[in-house]
């Protein structure tokens, strides 16, 4: 339908409609907006004021509320299933089944409808590999002394500021030494274990949510 | 309730959907916003006591009209039975004056 006798404020209002619908299913969606816009050039008479939109506009309703009336008394588009639950123990803890794992944790996240693409790079980012990654991180220095494994993850972010390897290694042998290196290699390892942690934590509650707002 | 009324103000003629909602909006206390009755007549389409047609207006774009359905007829003529001994059940206590 042509809507380009609607006042800009109408317009905005359906913009601001489709946009609430979005998790509506599609058939569901177009009725909808469909029959508001049509409700909006009935009420709205060309040349209609702006205070005439504004009154019409509220005598609607908000947008969210619509939408909800339109989810009542169906199954949720969007609600957390099995893919949801097995997601978050794979990001956390995949990583120790071969890897792999966590791999498919990732593949699961990025497909489930319910979380937003900051839940998902959250869930990506923090921390990759999940706890395997402190796990292997504690492994690789178990086969040496243990003063090398501080060492192999501190060397890590020291890298960037010290290119030559030879820099690197010296600050290897501080580490051995040096408490304050140690401690910092702690920290990190610690961040490690909580960060990931965190995060299936953050992505259930966020998962929880959904439900309930669904 | 508000889906009977629906079916109520269809009982002697179909009538488009803008007219519909702002009938039911101007009794007071009856709706607080017009938006949620078209969902709500997508829902008593989509359980067939309601159907819809479109004709072309006098002035605008074409209307959606709504009309009922024989269960629709069914349903509303059901309600209105079962209304009626409700209403006059809560009567009898609000009425009643206490011993």
């Amino acid at each position: 339908m042509n809507d380009s006798s609607l006042r800009p404020l109408a317009r905005d209002y359906l913009k601001r409609l489709n946009k609430a619908a979005a998790n509506l299913p599609r058939a569901r969606r177009n009725e909808l907006l469909g029959e508001i816009e049509l409700h909006l050039s009935e009420a709205l008479p060309v040349g209609a004021s702006e205070a005439e939109a504004m009154t019409v506009l509220e005598r609607l309703g908000e947008p969210a509320e619509i939408v909800a009336e339109a989810g009542a008394g169906q199954a949720p588009a969007a609600r957390a299933g099995l893919n949801e639950w097995l997601a978050i123990p794979f990001l956390l803890i995949g990583g120790f089944i071969f890897v792999v794992g966590w791999f498919v944790g990732v593949v699961l996240l990025w497909t489930s409808r319910i979380w937003t693409v900051r839940d998902k790079l959250i869930g990506t980012l923090v921390v990759p590999g999940g706890l395997a990654t402190a796990a292997f991180l504690v492994m690789f220095g178990g086969t040496s002394s243990g003063g090398e494994a501080i060492c192999t993850s501190v060397s890590t972010p020291v890298g960037p500021h010290s290119p030559k390897v030879g820099n690197s290694v010296s600050h290897c042998t501080a580490a051995g030494s040096g408490g304050g290196i140690n401690y910092l290699a702690l920290v990190l390892l610690a961040l490690l274990v909580v960060l990931p942690v965190l995060t299936a934590i953050y992505l259930g509650r966020r998962a929880t949510r959904a439900e309930i707002a669904a | 309730m508000i889906e009977y009324c629906v079916l109520a103000l269809l009982r002697d003629g179909e009538r488009y959907g803008f007219e519909l909602v702002r009938t039911l909006s101007e009794v007071p206390g009856m709706v607080t916003s017009e938006g949620t009755l078209y969902p709500l007549l997508s829902r008593l389409r989509r359980a067939g006591v309601v159907e819809t047609s479109w004709r072309e207006s006098p002035s605008g774009p074409p209307r959606r009209y709504y009309q009922l359905t024989s269960s629709g007829r069914a349903v509303l003529e059901a309600f209105s039975g079962e209304w009626a001994s409700f209403r006059d059940a809560v009567d009898h206590f609000l009425k009643e004056k206490p011993a």
